[in-house]
């Protein structure tokens, strides 16, 4: 039986200093959990200062320690322990919860592929062992999980269920949809959209899954809407080229969204000049492997992801609203290494769900991102043809209010 | 000096005042100057010291004749660049490829050729002087000795040869040299033809998208940037100054520059304690704050710890005639961008945000807060009229005059008369790129 000290220890009274577990994948630098956790130990710049959250991180676990391993270093340095279970940090040794929140980085480390490409990240496993822990107490703390949920949608989808199920906050997602926008600018909400095309670099199943849940943090202010995803195509090489020509994914936002890019590549690597890559040849040249995303709402609007390795090195998305005249288009910005500035905001909605207890957006972005990519994978595994996608009738809300970086 | 006196516009305020207001009002849509309906396109003369990969003229330049993404499309400029005269070719020089890709250009072998273009009067519409990069001299006060005077006043002989005159845009300050610096802004307002100068910054993205509201009244601004002396102080000294005259009554002109080097600037930061908070408030809005700590990406550093960080670090402190006080601290090793904080008097939070240079990073390739400065100089081409006050610049060169000569002379602090009188009003439209 526990003291009343104990007792009080574990569920601090509301506005006292939270308590907060981690569990991460890999503490080294530059990994997610280097930057997103040294939020919770130094702070972060927000709004023009520096905030330092009400929150002790009271404890660790890492699944694995490389080499360069950090998690030590920042245990001994700031004054915590480093559980060899999930279990135990959430109990910080003792038998009870002993934490008022956790965050959970499953980015980084050595894990296997399955075949579709996609990283085995032990998000799920994670989150299980954290809820199992909840279950066992009958008691439950907010949880943030970075980027997607998991490479499956079904346990994607029973992450969220069980979030609703014991009554627990959960904020998930990529720093995409809360980074910088050049310009600042967002789907009006109820707008109609007539066409969208995102384009993004980078791997698969990594930097897809960030371009995608940029791309539906905007488009889930149409009108009406989520309504959910009927059908997903990805198709790889000059089919793409070819789709173009077929009017599947138009030039035109192409150009739009390129003209927001900072970082063509090819001639302007070359010599420095500007140059239309929506237009002629040359992109052809320079992409030797692109990859499209075809999506399908079942409200009948469409949207791309054009994968575009060897074109750019960043992340812009334009869109048609009807009765609009010029495109909507902005970049996603991603502040270099390493300051990596665009997790600042990521960690401040993850800190203020801490501290007060509510989430700033929905997790089912995220779970129906998770299910749009493992079904875009699916269709490429099937010969890349199309696949409908009934158990992807996610329907939600979207907010009202804008929450990318702007002031 | 007393509000009323402040109030009173000189001579030279009430006129840039109206040029900028006109300016100001969406020039855009007005007719082009000084051409009848139909008229051709305008036809350029691009003067540049080099023409390199990175380099200004090649920035600039690629964007008027290649075009450049704008607001959701990719734009090309309704002019031609018709003659360009380069001064240096170095290894690298891409003149050449550029003439073979656009036929209606002449490289020319002296700027007056590439104004008259083989005829015997002036037959271009404006002109863009870009004297950034190449191989000049530096003198003892380490100076870069950029010809852009000596390009600016071989166009105007030319303009005053033939009689005629046209726009001419100057990239960056006018000159390393103050009392040519002043020779070209009397020689523009003498001979009466529009004239655009200085950085990037005040027209590049803003993150946030913040602009000083029209006449706040501010107590103090500060910049935080990097770089060298006679270099990129100036593009520091115009971001501050961008958002620091549209101040209550517009810019009155800087009555005293002071300057500290080394440790007297982390005493200045220690003992004021307003300074020291807009400092901070720069320092959050950084993308680039190196660490004190290592192993750790993104730390604030105390102010003990900055002095390992920046080696070099320079205040230049500048008295404006209506007593408010702007900071610029170069900040090398510390920072590798330029952000802006200010305190009004209204006790209103402090405002701040990063003047934010693309294509800079790694990874990225294009400049594009070039294309900003592109989209006013076509303004500027279309419309025979400077979108901003060309006086930001002259007094901007003037501060970054005075502060160099305070550095070579060991001296803290000039008064400075001959800045004293440069007053103007800000551009009622905000000119910074955004959505």
């Amino acid at each position: 039986m526990r003291s009343r000290d104990q007792a009080e220890a574990a569920a601090p009274a509301p506005g006292a200093r939270k308590r907060l577990a981690i569990i991460t994948t890999v503490w080294k630098y530059l990994s997610h959990a280097q930057h997103m956790g040294d939020r919770f130990l130094v702070g972060y710049p927000i709004e023009g200062t520096w905030r330092k959250p009400p929150i002790d991180v009271v404890s660790l676990y890492v699944d694995q320690k490389p080499e360069d391993d950090q998690s030590e270093e920042r245990a001994r340095s700031f004054g915590f322990k480093v559980y060899p279970t999930i279990a135990e940090a959430l109990r910080c040794g003792g038998d009870k919860l002993a934490v008022d929140a956790v965050l959970i980085i499953g980015e980084h480390g050595d894990y296997p592929r399955n075949e579709k490409g996609q990283i085995l990240y032990p998000r799920f496993e994670f989150f299980r062992q954290a809820v199992d822990v909840f279950e066992a107490e009958g008691r439950a703390v907010p949880i943030f999980n970075d980027k997607h949920l998991s490479y499956s949608f079904e346990k994607a989808k029973t992450m969220v269920e069980l979030s609703r199920k014991l009554g627990f906050p959960l904020l998930a997602g990529s720093s995409l949809p809360v980074t910088w926008r050049l310009p600042a600018v967002d789907l009006p909400l109820g707008a109609v959209v007539e066409d969208a095309l995102m384009v993004g670099v980078g791997g698969s199943d990594a930097m897809d899954y960030h371009a995608l849940e940029a791309m539906q943090c905007v488009l889930e202010r149409r009108k009406g809407g989520e309504t959910g995803v009927k059908r997903v195509q990805m198709i790889e090489g000059d089919a793409v080229w070819r789709a173009a020509d077929e009017g599947r994914w138009s030039r035109k936002l192409l150009e739009a969204a390129l003209s927001r890019s900072d970082s063509l590549q090819g001639l302007t690597v070359e010599d420095g000049r500007t140059q239309n890559l929506a237009v002629g040849d040359e992109i052809k040249r320079i992409v030797k492997k692109p990859a499209a995303y075809f999506i399908e709402y079942a409200d009948g609007t469409k949207a791309t992801l054009l994968m575009l390795n060897g074109a750019l090195n960043d992340y812009n998305l334009a869109v048609k609203v009807k009765d609009r005249p010029d495109i909507l288009s902005t970049q996603f910005m991603l502040p270099t290494p390493p300051n990596v500035a665009y997790s600042a905001n990521l960690m401040n909605y993850a800190s203020r769900m801490f501290e007060t207890g509510r989430a700033a957006y929905p997790a089912d972005r995220t779970m129906l991102v998770c299910g749009i990519l493992e079904s875009c994978l699916d269709s490429r595994m099937n010969d890349q043809t199309p696949l409908d996608t009934p158990h992807l009738a996610v329907r939600y809300e979207p907010l009202k209010e804008s929450l990318f970086a702007r002031r | 000096m007393g509000d009323e006196e402040r109030g009173k516009p000189t001579g030279l305020t009430r006129r840039s005042a109206m040029a900028a207001m006109a300016a100001g009002a969406g020039v855009a849509a007005a007719a082009p100057w000084a051409r009848g309906e139909g008229a051709a396109r305008p036809r350029i003369a691009a003067l540049t010291t080099e023409y390199r990969k990175t380099s200004h003229g090649q920035g600039i330049i690629d964007r008027f004749m290649d075009g450049y993404g704008w607001g959701g499309r990719f734009h090309h400029p309704a002019f031609d660049v018709v003659s360009l005269y380069v001064d240096q070719r170095p290894k690298g020089d891409l003149t050449d490829e550029r003439a073979a890709r656009h036929p209606n250009l002449t490289v020319y072998p002296t700027i007056a050729e590439a104004l008259t273009r083989g005829t015997d009067s002036l037959a271009v519409d404006g002109v863009a002087i870009i004297g950034e990069h190449g191989h000049y001299l530096r003198d003892e006060k380490g100076r870069t000795h950029y010809p852009r005077y000596e390009f600016f006043q071989q166009v105007v002989e030319v303009f005053k040869r033939t009689g005629k005159s046209v726009p001419v845009f100057n990239d960056k300050h006018l000159s390393w040299n103050w009392e040519w610096a002043r020779s070209m802004y009397d020689t523009a307002r003498e001979m009466g033809f529009a004239f655009m100068a200085g950085s990037s910054l005040p027209v590049t993205w803003r993150i946030p998208e913040l602009e000083t509201p029209k006449d706040a009244p501010i107590r103090e601004a500060v910049c935080v940037g990097y770089g060298g002396v006679d270099s990129y102080d100036f593009h520091g000294l115009e971001s501050l100054q961008c958002m620091i005259e549209r101040r209550r009554g517009g810019e009155t002109g800087v009555s005293a520059v002071e300057v500290l080097r080394g440790d007297s600037v982390w005493k200045y930061l220690s003992e004021n304690k307003p300074t020291r908070e807009l400092f901070d408030a720069c320092l959050c809005r950084s993308f680039s704050l190196r660490s004190p700590r290592p192993g750790y990406g993104h730390v604030f550093p105390e102010l003990d710890q900055m002095g390992g960080l920046a080696r070099d670090p320079l205040l230049y402190r500048i008295t404006y005639n209506d007593g408010v006080i702007g900071c610029l601290f170069m900040m090398s090793g510390l920072v590798q961008d330029f952000t802006v904080a200010m305190r009004l008097d209204d006790d209103s939070p402090i405002l701040s945000t990063q003047l934010n240079l693309p294509g800079l990073a790694p990874g990225q390739t294009l400049p594009n807060f070039f294309s900003a400065l592109a989209h006013h100089i076509e303004t500027l081409f279309l419309t025979g009229k400077s979108p901003y006050p060309v006086e930001r610049t002259l007094l901007t060169t003037g501060i970054g005059c005075a502060a160099v000569d305070l550095l070579a002379d060991g001296r803290p602090r000039m008064e400075t008369p001959h800045l004293s009188a440069i007053a103007y009003q800000p551009p009622v439209e905000s000119q910074f790129m955004r959505s």
